[in-house]
């Protein structure tokens, strides 16, 4: 007998996605399609200037527009060698963690909290509404640190490469500290009401991978490293991931190529849990212990708790960083463009974000490859939701269906990043210098 | 009295605008009293049913099936409204509109012929009529406030159309082109984003798109006075508003 089910256009998710299932024999096909329409971003950086960059990649996503400027501007800055002054270094730091709040606080408690108490949406049941409140009121502080900082909170304006246009005042900054101080105090107690949430129990086998520097929990800086030995500089992490392309997705699906083989992984919070746990500050490992989240986390379900020990990691850190922040001699330092190629890659909210960039003397950029978090996930969370649905074959379509969506979602996808290449169907496999794409998955 | 429905759509774009609706905040709970979320798959898992009073549409047109979904839109809806830069004036994505979209696809792509778009991205406007259109790459979120409510209210929404430069000098902000020599778009962008980027010391870039009756080619020549080759001058114009600035410009030139 051959069962089938199809989401079409998954709620609650950033951009346009869907699953399709196909139970045959007792074997289980999944597929999450990518439908999203190709925005070919990597085609028109093409001869663009070094500095139209950041503001570009940004555009490639509303939630997540800091990574996008971060991966960009610090490749860039590679490519020139410019060091930037450390206060400089820690704003930066700061814009992200505005970002890491805000995209959080989103996903815990717009998008993916309504599913642990079976409402459509934030705002759909009344017993709800007091968390979907608690969500929006950290969601607002995180947008205002970027706004802050970069002027709005959604494509904020004043990073630049070699420093910043503008530099905050330390008045101003310390202005919002209180307000952080509460919502941490406040974050602590989320991490418990995330514990206490009812999960699946789904532990899995999988390699986690996330950037690792032993000065910080990592964000801008750091090495490659994954739970099964990966220990690489960022340009080495590139060489070893290969993307293919899938018949039913607009996105690639990345896997990393070792030892002849190719293998799904995962990146994001749950990763960057577990590969860097001991950097997190006392009162947040305290809290863990209490509430009893054993480390490392293996259920990839359990995301709303990786995500928010993260919310409340970046409400410390900001607090950190505005108190000992002194300002830097200049918002900018100055430097001439100069030929070369470089890869950079940042933590953003959903994981790694590879930016790869080539540029001309005059700066202009001849070609670049941006591998977002979304797709180097695809292909882990068909397994998972394979396994899922092989697990309850027995089950109804509505229930697979239902659970399905919960699994892509705990994900936190974000769709519009992954989409800006283009997968298609076709069979051939293309050498570029990066490592191979293309070829059917 | 019934609350009216409201839709929130998306098509080709970065999410940024839909976001900017959730960063409403506190008001988007009071807006939620008001209305009723007919559709918004961003926020939650209800299915586009019957007819609405107000649909905020953001993204650009860019493949076939959004085509037809857009006209089907619109005949559910009786206020469309486009919300950013991808919906107002085809987005960043437009920048394909003046290359070879085979060229494009080449570039990146191993199969070309397998991908499935339109050559040109091209605001919503192009393809059904707009009852009325947000600009700004985000959005502003007070603009967004102010447009619901006078739809509420069934009064025009108090959005100015001037340059960015009127704004910028209530704000007492230092003129960057004219101290500076800095290539800024203000004297042709339309105001909105709150003198964002001069007042934190970069010109203006033109989220906002071109203001009405906006003297382009009259700006470009002051670049160029000051050192821009032409190539650049294009390339300020080429960016989220790209194809209503060079709309802007080709009209200017007919005039």
């Amino acid at each position: 007998m051959k069962r089938l089910f199809k989401v079409d256009y998954l709620s609650r998710v950033e951009g346009e996605t869907g699953i399709t299932a196909e139970i045959q024999d007792g074997e289980v096909t999944v597929r999450a399609g990518v439908f999203e329409a190709p925005r070919f971003f990597e085609s028109f950086l093409r001869g663009r200037h070094y500095s139209d960059i950041a503001d570009f990649t940004a555009r490639i996503c509303g939630i997540c527009p800091v990574a996008y400027q971060m991966s960009a501007i610090h490749a860039i800055e590679r490519i020139f060698g410019i060091e930037v002054e450390e206060p400089i270094r820690e704003l930066r730091r700061l814009l992200y963690c505005g970002e890491w709040i805000e995209s959080h606080a989103l996903h815990i408690y717009l998008l993916q909290g309504p599913d642990f108490y079976g409402a459509e949406s934030a705002w759909s049941k009344k017993d709800y509404l007091p968390i979907a409140k608690r969500g929006l009121s950290l969601k607002k502080l995180g947008n205002r640190i970027l706004a802050l900082l970069g002027g709005r909170p959604i494509h904020p304006v004043s990073v630049k490469v070699g420093g910043f246009s503008k530099l905050p005042q330390k008045k101003s900054l310390l202005s919002i500290v209180p307000d952080i101080e509460d919502a941490f105090v406040e974050s602590l107690r989320e991490v418990e009401r995330a514990a206490r949430l009812q999960f699946q129990d789904h532990a899995m086998d999988m390699e986690c991978v996330s950037l690792c520097t032993p000065r910080e929990y990592p964000m801008n800086h750091g090495n490659v490293i994954s739970n099964r030995g990966i220990n690489t500089p960022m340009a080495g992490f590139l060489s070893m991931v290969r993307e293919s392309q899938v018949r039913h997705s607009t996105a690639l699906h990345s896997k990393i190529w070792k030892d002849g083989r190719e293998s799904p992984y995962l990146v994001g919070p749950i990763s960057r849990v577990n590969l860097n746990a001991e950097k997190l500050p006392e009162e947040i490992t305290t809290t863990i212990k209490k509430c009893g989240i054993s480390l490392p986390i293996m259920n990839t379900r359990m995301g709303i708790i990786a995500r928010s020990i993260e919310l409340s990691y970046a409400l410390h850190e900001a607090m950190r960083i505005i108190r000992a922040y002194e300002a830097p001699s200049g918002p900018s330092v100055r430097f001439e463009p100069r030929e070369g190629e470089a890869t950079w890659i940042t933590e953003a909210p959903r994981g790694i974000l590879i930016h790869r960039y080539g540029l001309d003397h005059e700066g202009y950029v001849k070609d670049c490859t941006l591998i977002p978090p979304t797709s180097q996930n695809l292909a882990q969370m068909e397994i998972d939701l394979h396994d899922f649905i092989q697990i309850h074959i027995d089950k109804s379509v509505d229930f697979l269906k239902k659970e399905s969506e919960k699994i892509v979602r705990s994900y936190d996808p974000c769709i519009s990043c992954s989409v800006h290449l283009v997968v298609l169907e076709g069979n051939k496999h293309v050498k570029t210098p990066y490592g191979v794409r293309g070829g059917i998955a | 009295m019934k609350r009216p429905r409201i839709g929130i759509f998306k098509f080709t774009s970065c999410d940024g605008c839909q976001v900017s609706v959730l960063n409403l905040e506190e008001e988007l709970l009071e807006l939620l009293g008001l209305f009723q979320v007919a559709y918004f798959r961003e926020a939650t898992d209800r299915p586009l049913r019957g007819h609405l009073d107000i649909a905020l549409v953001e993204g650009s047109i860019s493949t076939e099936r959004q085509r037809s979904h857009v006209i089907e839109v619109r005949e559910r809806t009786r206020h469309l409204i486009t919300i950013g830069a991808c919906a107002t004036s085809g987005g960043l994505q437009a920048l394909r509109n003046w290359a070879s979209i085979e060229d494009y696809k080449k570039a990146v792509y191993p199969s070309p012929e397998m991908i499935e778009t339109l050559p040109c991205s091209t605001p919503i406007s192009d393809h059904v009529y707009v009852d009325y259109e947000l600009w700004g790459c985000p959005i502003n979120s007070d603009e967004l406030s102010e447009t619901i409510a006078s739809f509420l209210l069934d009064k025009r929404p108090g959005i100015p159309g001037y340059s960015l430069c009127m704004e910028c000098k209530r704000k007492g902000v230092p003129c960057l082109l004219v101290v500076k020599s800095e290539p800024c778009l203000g004297p042709v962008t339309r105001a909105g984003c709150g003198v964002l980027c001069p007042a934190l010391e970069r010109p203006c870039y033109g989220c906002f798109g071109p203001k009405e009756g906006a003297n382009i080619d009259s700006l470009l020549n002051v670049f160029r006075k000051a050192g821009l080759s032409d190539h650049d001058c294009a390339l300020l114009l080429d960016k989220m508003n790209t194809y209503s600035y060079r709309k802007a410009r080709s009209r200017e030139g007919l005039q």
